[in-house]
């Protein structure tokens, strides 16, 4: 049978945000494909050279719209390690919370995504409006729901007060309610099963090769996890499991974002129960003294990368990013062979690529 | 493997030219002559298990913005970063993609960001500029950067 080569976007209604992939087909049989990317470069490495560092807390939240927060977290680290500066731990803790509630709204979303490209359309809507929670709870503690201004160099720049914490603990709750159903549904229907089961499986061996992170990585059996491995405060205070699967395929890393979702709920539990009182701030100096560091951090598809050196200026020399997503798409070209054309979408879901992400 | 026996590995591979530079928060800086880098990747995937590549860092400084700073950030459940330097006039690298493939995305930014040529792999297209860029590798140093 002839080779045939699908285009699909930039601009395409199946696609979310705007990539180019050429596939290659014969029949039903994919035989490999290409990807391109840049379509939203925003030169967001030499913009926060141009800028102060506290103007750039607010470019780096743009970088995503969906782990928006994680970003400055990893920023303000980097800015705060270079000032010999430690954040008040309340500061640290509620953090730490964004970041889990981030993680559930980002696995939620994820789910809905892939029930609806296996044409699960109930499962789509149940996962999306238990986002709407985690997003009304976002709100209710920072005032965004998808960029939350959470984070200043030196801490948070909000607080919970006794109400509403117990509001936040209460949607929790109704949150843990109904999510457990659908994460249970989605271990248990079959029809997800029987679409992901053994659909293009990556080894861990892959995994290394290509430098990929995240639950993609663990879902192969590769037991990273940078909350646990290079612990920014106070994820060293906290107990949690990393959760990873021996099977590599498609199954493999919906159970593993399934399981994630149930440690980050427990984790926003635990973080309250523990968050101890005091400022939120520090104040720190507008110009930072002349260094370098390195911060990981684990975003909810892997680990971040930042770079940031300074000269003694208010405003950054460098500042390099790597998103987890640009470490995963180097594997599609590879993931593409040996399915067939109604396995693509399960391929590129199961990755969770955030194309925004990627570009910067 | 803590940083004196790497430091010691190390110079097996790539002579006594490999100096230990810094520790940045816990992230172990060593600069690695540009002829010794292949022997050194080898033996880090190969010999070592060193083997994810979380990011390659490019910079001109101040100091020195004739040579273009070229920075791999290696991880192992500690970082460890290595640090290469290429004049700006001829900006020639080894590819370590036929080592690390996972690096092929990170050398193509690095070429069309800084001009970087890779040696030993076909070609590097364009990753995040658009296909019709003609202003020249967009985050090099300029005259007007302080």
């Amino acid at each position: 049978m002839t080779k045939t080569t699908i285009p699909i976007g930039p601009q395409h209604p199946l696609l979310k945000e705007p990539i180019s992939l050429n596939i290659d087909i014969s029949g039903e049989d994919v035989l490999g494909g290409s990807l391109r990317i840049g379509y939203v470069h925003r030169g967001i490495e030499r913009l926060a050279q141009e800028r102060t560092y506290v103007q750039n807390v607010h470019l780096i939240e743009r970088i995503c719209g969906i782990c928006s927060h994680v970003h400055t977290t990893t920023y303000c680290y980097a800015v705060e390690s270079l000032l010999g500066v430690e954040i008040p731990v309340r500061a640290q803790y509620i953090r730490a919370l964004m970041c889990e509630l981030e993680r559930i709204h980002s696995h939620l979303l994820w789910f809905g995504i892939l029930a609806k490209h296996v044409g699960l359309e109930m499962v789509f809507m149940h996962s999306w409006h238990n986002r709407e929670i985690v997003l009304d709870i976002m709100e209710a503690l920072s005032g965004g729901r998808v960029i939350h201004a959470a984070n200043q160099i030196g801490g948070v720049r909000f607080d919970l007060d006794a109400e509403r914490e117990a509001m936040v603990r209460n949607m929790l709750h109704k949150l843990e309610e109904q999510v457990g159903g659908v994460l249970d549904g989605i271990v248990h229907e079959t029809s997800i099963r029987a679409r992901t089961r053994g659909v293009a499986p990556i080894t861990a061996e892959q995994i290394r090769q290509y430098c990929v992170v995240g639950p993609v990585a663990r879902a192969s059996g590769v037991d990273v996890d940078m909350r646990r491995d290079d612990p920014l405060p106070p994820y060293d205070r906290l107990d949690f499991n990393v959760i990873t699967h021996q099977d590599g395929d498609a199954w493999a890393r919906t159970m593993v974002r399934v399981e994630e979702t149930r440690e980050s709920l427990k984790l926003c539990e635990m973080i309250l129960d523990q968050m101890p009182g005091g400022p939120v701030t520090t104040r720190v100096s507008r110009k930072v003294p002349a260094g370098e560091t390195v911060v990981r951090s684990e975003a909810p598809r892997g680990e971040v990368f930042y770079y940031l050196r300074s000269v003694g200026s208010d405003h950054p020399a460098r500042l390099k990013i790597r998103t987890p997503t640009l470490a995963a798409l180097s594997l599609i070209p590879v993931q593409l062979s040996e399915i067939q054309v109604a396995d693509i979408p399960v391929v590129l879901a199961g990755i969770d690529l955030c194309i925004a992400c990627a570009d910067r | 493997m803590n940083e004196e026996t790497m430091l010691s590995k190390l110079k097996t591979v790539a002579g006594s030219e490999v100096v230990r530079l810094a520790t940045v928060r816990n992230e172990v800086v060593f600069s690695i002559p540009v002829e010794k880098w292949v022997d050194v990747v080898s033996a880090l995937v190969e010999d070592w298990g060193i083997y994810h590549l979380s990011a390659i860092t490019l910079q001109q400084r101040e100091e020195s913005p004739e040579e273009i700073e070229v920075m791999y950030h290696f991880w192992h459940g500690l970082g460890v970063t290595f640090r290469l330097a290429v004049p700006v006039d001829r900006p020639e690298l080894p590819s370590i993609i036929a080592i690390i493939p996972g690096a092929d995305f990170y050398e193509r930014e690095a070429a069309e960001m800084f001009g970087i040529v890779f040696k030993g792999r076909e070609e590097t297209p364009p990753l995040l500029l658009p296909d019709d860029w003609d202003q020249g590798p967009p985050l090099r140093r300029k005259e007007t950067d302080d």
